[in-house]
């Protein structure tokens, strides 16, 4: 098993490689550049702009050196654990971007924990109760929860929230606590003001894994084993937990491949709408100022973070599953 | 902790006489010894706050001000709203030393600034001469920190001035011709800083502390070298650096990025009220962070005292709804800009065609009569704007009816007299008119696409200007690629806002009125001839556009205030026959949101930018918070 | 000898038998046809089962298809739609330019059918506009007292049928001198099921050209890589790894933001088809790819080639056909990912942008809490959305069901 678990680490090289390459290329192609949109800003806002400090910072960014050695100051740097500079707070991104990579994956494992307590159940009742009114039911709930769209239900659901339950409006906790270290106190209002996010980004996520799990444990059922064990007079819960019920746990961990992604782009958005602190809404603003270094470092961070995500999942499932051990391979 | 508290309240009582006037925020840091006494912290003549307008009163000390912002940029507010200027404007729009006990302005072209002996920075440290040389001599003629040479409002045909150190509260600046610009530069909402805290900043000067050792502080802390340091440290307007000692009211506390700013009243204030109390009376101001569209959710759900940003006119029946339930007022500030939405023809357009037609004042006019401005106003000012050209407003003095009413009625007939007159009479199939070389007249518009009031406008617009026989295509982009693209002629049109300063008094600048930069919509490449003295852009050809040349050269050279208005209202003429710019509807409502017991907030104000600097000029340190609790002590 | 004769029938004593009637004495049991033989007979099927055993493989797949109902309904939901698309001016009450300054945020308007206990048919009360100063707002009074008949089949606001015929007809117009403003205005007073309609033209089909655009783009690429293998199959594995590892939103976003803005509104349309379709190709190239790898070893699949037929014939005419099936499930249950896609960039302002106008457009413009507090009717769009999604899913599910008939 461990030279697989070194092919599969060696292999994520070249494949964060090439994703660096494309994201400085996506970063680079609007046009114009950081100050520029800086200057306009400003002036838009009708504040006047110092043009001798423009130029000034144009030289010290080194926004006029030429592309490719941009992109190697940059991914060297990150290298070493520098991601680069950010132009809109005069500081480095690491520094920028501190609790809100911490929050992201607190807020995006929250909602996979969720995703799968619901998942779970929902999607084995379905598979077991096949055509009865609730395997309707709760497949009609799953796919509404796929077709709303998660940033209209955002907006609602925080203003419900607001003017039922008194939340505050946006933010991850209460504003006494921002910048503070972590208490209970804090942490209890940081679960206080989870739960829309976690249900919003969570509802797509979880119909879809619902569906996801019901095919495959029917698959499962159908099987030549299952009719025999129902023959040779085992319960039929005992049935469904011997042997289908691992393979679903199986499938549950080799899922993360595909609900991963999907979970941190959900959560994305709804950040945006709900102007958490965690890394959405600085992305979009980076992009729209075309912040480079922080834009970039955001979507190699979010990459980075599926392809770990990713790996753990595989070797996850290696542990799990033997017969991907002895054959070799990854069959997913 | 009941001992503590004991001992405390046994040593404020002991020192009660001394601490008489001592806000109770500071109490017990001076009673400790850690601050020294009022009269010690005050300069010898601290400037006495009086304001003249019904309903204020002297206040009491205390409380916390919350405020939103959109993004943590935004700290920079404070110091537009602290105000704290060497000179700045009051409420009537009069030029008063502030931080300075007294200028004294020989014909524009010599200023001697008087400082008030004893006044210190917030830290504590003494607030001289030395700051305003150490600025002069190390920083603005400094190749390291001023490759580009001295800030602009410090040049006079291209010249610098003399400075001269006269003793440790005295410095002058002198040109050798007239500076009419500086004071005002002074006063902006971002203003030009000629001082800054030379303690401070000195440990990281090469000339101070040697070049290795400047450059080896800056390479430890994250920066390129000493002078790239040195710049991000000293960024006054920026705020950014809560070590960099402020004269501010109000000092920030919190480093960026973050989601909550936390500023602490500045124990060093020059002001204070006319008893004689230590402004400002507000102990801490905490802004939030967040999303600029849930500002108005928020504000609406009660959890801010003072609101203006953020907040716009189509919020108001939601914020007035939440008014009793949670506990504010929601005031309508007039905004003083020319006009909320302008149409900007540009004289340089590339195509010939185009260029002559924008060129033509006639062509100019009959579009401006071919705005409905009544049904913009109705549709989306709810009928509270006031329909009139791009001209100033009229509580400026230099306001005039025609100068409103110049081609700003809905007359179609008159538009299409005008637009036949000038030949355009042949027509295609659809209705629209035809250039002299055969192409249908359709005009595409420039927009930042950031602001619906702009599209909806533009959509209006559309309508009627097609009764014309013309069309208008919008074309959104972004605020750079827009700019790129009226700098260099290809936007045949754009649309901003108006006049940016629409209060105007005769010794503010007419700038805006003549060719001055290229950042002006209408003739970018006339002003960029004159902003670089002939050494790009285009010279003006027309005669009227000269005339305004010559009549900004001749308010510079202008020695009295008579002369100045005469040469404003010469100009603003020359705007309301020519048409350079179209206007629609001016004096749009401003939401301004106030706690209930936020006292000093004028009911109505103005928000400008410059003159005014938004809360600034209606002194937010004067603000109090009139509460029964907060007469007690509170904590800093 | 009689007896073992009796029981014992060896076959040398029924080949003896002349005849049938020897060989019946012989065995009784035993009934042999004098009939010539009929090969059809043996399999001789109830017409039933013998349409049934015939049934070539797609009309296998609608039957199979046609017993899920809810899929069914899905799908005449979605052709109703699409087609919706094709005739959207007349449907509409208005024109989607069409503004009411009278009417601005105007709830939407109840359509009775009794009057005064009266029938009368389908009618509107009239609104009249007051403005409270005080809260700033338009406040709209139905006048109960004067119903105005809706007319049908009649002429309204002109426009252009599909640019290019001047035509006039509505299905539905408001009363003479009325409103019809069922789901009522924006703040430029615009009716929203106009623009609603509007909208459905560009957000339903920017779905169809994008899954159009993946669906090529998986096939050809995932076909190369099962077909070929080797080398080829491992860059385009690569290429599928990486750009699975990007987060779909994020880097849409990004690609959005390249968009350059002075592109005239229908080359964005198609810029961000193109964004869509470039992320989504890899889950229909990974299933082409793995289904192409197994099939490679089909005997049929080694026949063909043995027999000269180019990779590109085997690929078409014996390999595909086996899953296009499953390839068109698949795809159809990509389209709700699209048409989730556009919105969103709409919504969030980096994508489609006024004047085109789309159903993420108008989210993006319901955006803010007036709407949510005061004017809730401006977030309807998102009903359309859900709808068609959910139609698309159970279409997909269905299809995907039916799509392997042989099971």
């Amino acid at each position: 098993m461990l030279p697989y678990i070194a092919k599969r680490v060696l292999m994520m090289i070249p494949t964060l490689f090439a994703i660096s390459i494309i994201v400085f290329t996506i970063i680079q192609l609007p046009p114009g550049n950081y100050l520029e949109s800086y200057i306009a800003e400003l002036e838009a806002q009708g504040e006047s702009v110092d043009r001798q400090k423009v130029e000034f910072l144009r030289e010290y960014y080194g926004l006029d050196k030429p592309l490719p050695e941009q992109y190697l100051r940059w991914a060297g740097g990150m290298l070493h654990g520098d991601f680069g500079y950010s132009f809109e707070f005069n500081m480095p991104v690491t520094k920028v971007v501190g609790d809100r990579m911490l929050l992201t994956m607190i807020v995006s494992f929250v909602t996979i924990l969720f995703t799968w307590a619901i998942a779970f159940p929902i999607g084995i009742y379905s598979a077991t109760h096949q055509y009865s009114w609730g395997d309707y039911g709760l497949t009609f709930l799953g796919f509404l929860g796929i077709a709303i769209p998660n940033f209209m239900l955002a907006l609602v659901m925080m203003y419900v929230a607001n003017v039922f339950f008194g939340t505050t409006i946006g933010g991850l906790m209460d504003p006494e606590f921002i910048g503070k270290p972590w208490t209970w106190d804090k942490v209890k209002s940081v679960l206080e003001h989870s739960w829309i996010p976690v249900i919003v980004i969570g509802a797509s996520g979880t119909a879809g894994m619902i569906r996801r799990l019901r095919a495959n444990l029917l698959d499962e059922l159908s099987k030549q084993y299952v009719v025999t064990a129902r023959a040779k007079g085992l319960p039929p819960r005992k049935v469904l937990r011997k042997y289908p019920l691992r393979m679903a746990l199986n499938f549950f961990i080799s899922d993360i491949g595909s609900l991963l992604p999907h979970i941190i782009s959900g959560a994305e958005i709804t950040a945006v709408v709900l102007s958490l602190p965690t890394t959405g809404p600085m992305l979009l603003n980076a992009l729209k100022s075309q912040d480079m270094y922080l834009a970039g470092s955001f979507l190699m961070f979010l990459a980075f973070l599926i392809v770990v995500g990713v790996l753990i999942s595989d070797l996850a499932l290696v542990a799990l599953d033997p017969r991907i051990r002895l054959s070799g391979g990854v069959a997913r | 902790m009941i001992r503590r508290l004991v001992a405390l309240v046994a040593l404020l009582c002991l020192a009660a006489p001394l601490l008489a006037d001592e806000p109770p925020a500071l109490a017990e840091e001076v009673a400790a010894g850690r601050l020294p006494p009022l009269s010690q912290r005050l300069p010898r003549t601290p400037r006495v706050v009086d304001v003249e307008r019904p309903g204020w009163t002297v206040g009491r000390y205390g409380g916390d001000l919350h405020m939103l912002m959109a993004k943590d940029r935004d700290i920079r507010m404070m110091v537009v709203y602290g105000y704290t200027r060497l000179v700045g404007y009051d409420e009537q729009l009069r030029l008063r030393p502030d931080i300075l006990e007294r200028v004294d302005d020989d014909a524009n072209r010599v200023f001697t600034l008087h400082l008030r002996r004893g006044h210190k920075w917030s830290d504590g440290q003494p607030f001289t001469a030395e700051d305003f040389r150490y600025f002069w001599e190390d920083v603005a003629n400094n190749k390291d920190l001023s490759p580009f040479g001295l800030p602009r409002a410090l040049l006079v045909d291209r010249h610098g001035p003399r400075f001269e150190v006269l003793d440790a509260t005295t410095v002058r600046y002198s040109w050798d011709s007239p500076n009419p610009q500086f004071l005002a530069a002074l006063a902006g909402a971002n203003p030009l800083f000629i001082y800054r805290p030379a303690h401070y900043l000195k440990q990281f000067h090469a000339r101070y502390v040697g070049l290795a050792k400047a450059n080896a502080i800056a390479t430890a802390a994250g920066s390129r070298n000493w002078a790239g340091y040195h710049q991000k440290l000293d960024e006054q307007f920026r705020f950014d650096n809560p070590a960099l000692p402020t004269l501010e009211p109000w000092i920030n506390t919190t480093p960026l990025p973050t989601t909550r700013f936390v500023l602490v009243r500045n124990p060093y204030f020059h002001r204070v009220d006319r008893e004689g109390r230590q402004l400002p009376y507000i102990d801490r101001v905490i802004i939030n962070v967040t999303d600029d569209k849930l500002i108005p959710a928020r504000t609406g759900a009660g959890s801010v005292d003072l609101q203006m940003r953020y907040l716009r006119f189509d919020n108001y029946t939601f914020l007035k709804q939440a008014e009793a339930r949670n506990r504010y007022h929601v005031y309508l500030w007039e905004k003083a800009i020319g006009s909320q939405v302008a149409l900007y023809p540009n004289q340089n357009v590339d195509d010939p065609v185009w260029r002559k037609l924008m060129r033509d004042a006639r062509f100019r006019r009959a579009l401006s009569l071919g705005i409905d401005r009544h049904e913009i106003n109705e549709v989306v000012y709810f009928g509270l704007g006031e329909e009139s050209a791009n001209t100033v407003l009229p509580r400026s003095e230099l306001f005039r009816p025609q100068f409103r009413k110049a081609y700003a009625s809905f007359d179609l007939t008159a538009a299409n007299g005008l637009l036949d007159a000038l030949g355009l009479t042949q027509r295609n199939d659809d209705g629209l008119r035809l250039l002299p070389d055969g192409r249908p007249m359709e005009i595409i518009v420039d927009t930042a696409g950031e602001s619906t009031e702009e599209t909806d406008v533009l959509e209006l617009v559309r309508d009627s200007w097609r009764k014309l026989g013309i069309a208008l295509f919008p074309r959104p982009s972004q605020r750079e690629v827009f700019r790129k693209r009226v700098f260099s002629g290809k936007a045949m049109m754009s649309v901003w806002s108006g006049l940016s300063n629409a209060i105007p008094t005769p010794e503010m600048s007419p700038s805006e009125l003549a060719p001055t930069t290229q950042e002006q919509l209408e003739w970018p490449m006339w002003g960029q001839y004159y902003e670089l003295l002939g050494n790009g852009g285009e010279k003006p050809t027309p005669p009227d556009v000269q005339k305004l040349v010559q009549l900004y050269d001749e308010w510079r050279q202008a020695r009295t205030d008579d002369e100045r208005e005469r040469v404003w209202l010469a100009m603003l003429a020359i705007h309301a026959d020519q048409v350079y710019t179209i206007g629609t509807v001016t004096r749009a409502l401003q939401p301004v949101v106030v706690r209930d017991d936020l006292r000093n907030v004028p009911k109505e104000g103005v928000m400008s930018w410059d003159p005014g600097a938004y809360f600034g000029m209606y002194h937010v340190d004067t603000f109090w918070f009139d509460r029964p609790e907060v007469a007690k002590v509170s904590k800093p | 000898m009689n007896i073992q004769r009796d029981l014992l029938i060896p076959a040398e004593a029924k080949a003896e038998a002349a005849t049938l009637e020897e060989t019946q004495a012989l065995d009784p049991g035993h009934f042999v046809s004098t009939e010539p033989f009929d090969p059809g007979s043996a399999a001789q099927l109830p017409p039933g089962q013998e349409r049934f055993y015939l049934a070539s493989q797609w009309t296998l797949m609608w039957w199979k298809f046609k017993r899920h109902r809810l899929a069914v309904a899905s799908a005449i939901v979605l052709l109703a739609m699409y087609s919706s698309t094709l005739v959207t001016e007349f449907l509409a009450p208005y024109n989607l330019h069409t503004r009411h300054t009278d009417f601005i945020y105007a709830a939407p308007q109840r359509v009775h059918l009794f009057h005064d206990g009266r029938f009368v048919g389908p009618f509107v009360y009239p609104q009249t506009k007051s403005l409270d100063m005080t809260t700033l707002r338009r406040v709209y009074t139905p006048d109960r007292s004067d119903p105005r008949p809706l007319r049908f089949f009649c002429s309204g606001d002109a426009y252009r049928f599909w640019g290019l015929v001047p035509m006039s007809f509505h299905v539905v117009c408001p009363p003479r001198n009325g409103t019809l403003f069922l789901l009522g205005t924006d703040r430029l007073g615009r009716d929203m099921l106009s623009r609603i309609l509007s909208g459905a033209r560009i957000s339903l089909t920017i779905g169809l050209l994008g899954i159009a655009l993946s669906f090529t783009l998986g096939l050809v690429i995932g076909g190369l890589a099962g077909y070929y293998g080797g080398w080829v199959d491992m860059t385009v594995q690569r290429m599928i790894e990486i750009i699975r590892s990007f987060p779909e939103l994020p880097l849409w976003m990004a690609l959005s933001a390249i968009l350059p803005v002075t592109w005239s509104p229908v080359l964005i349309y198609f810029g961000i088809t193109g964004i869509l379709a470039l992320l989504d190709w890899t889950g229909l190239a990974r299933a082409v790819r793995s289904k192409l790898l197994a099939l490679r070893e089909e005997d049929y699949t080694t026949a063909a080639r043995l027999m000269g037929a180019k990779p590109s014939r085997i690929i078409s005419r014996h390999l595909l056909p086996g899953f296009m099936s499953h390839l068109i499930a698949s795809a159809t249950l990509s389209i709700p990912g699209m048409i989730l896609g556009e919105t969103a960039l709409s919504f969030l302002g980096i994508g489609l942008r006024p004047p085109i106008t789309s159903w993420g457009v108008l989210l993006n413009e319901a955006q803010n809490v007036n709407v949510v507090a005061l004017y809730p009717w401006l977030m309807l769009p998102v009903l359309p959305v859900i709808i068609v999604i959910l139609a698309f899913n159970f279409f997909g599910d269905g299809l995907r069901d039916a799509a392997d008939p042989y099971r």
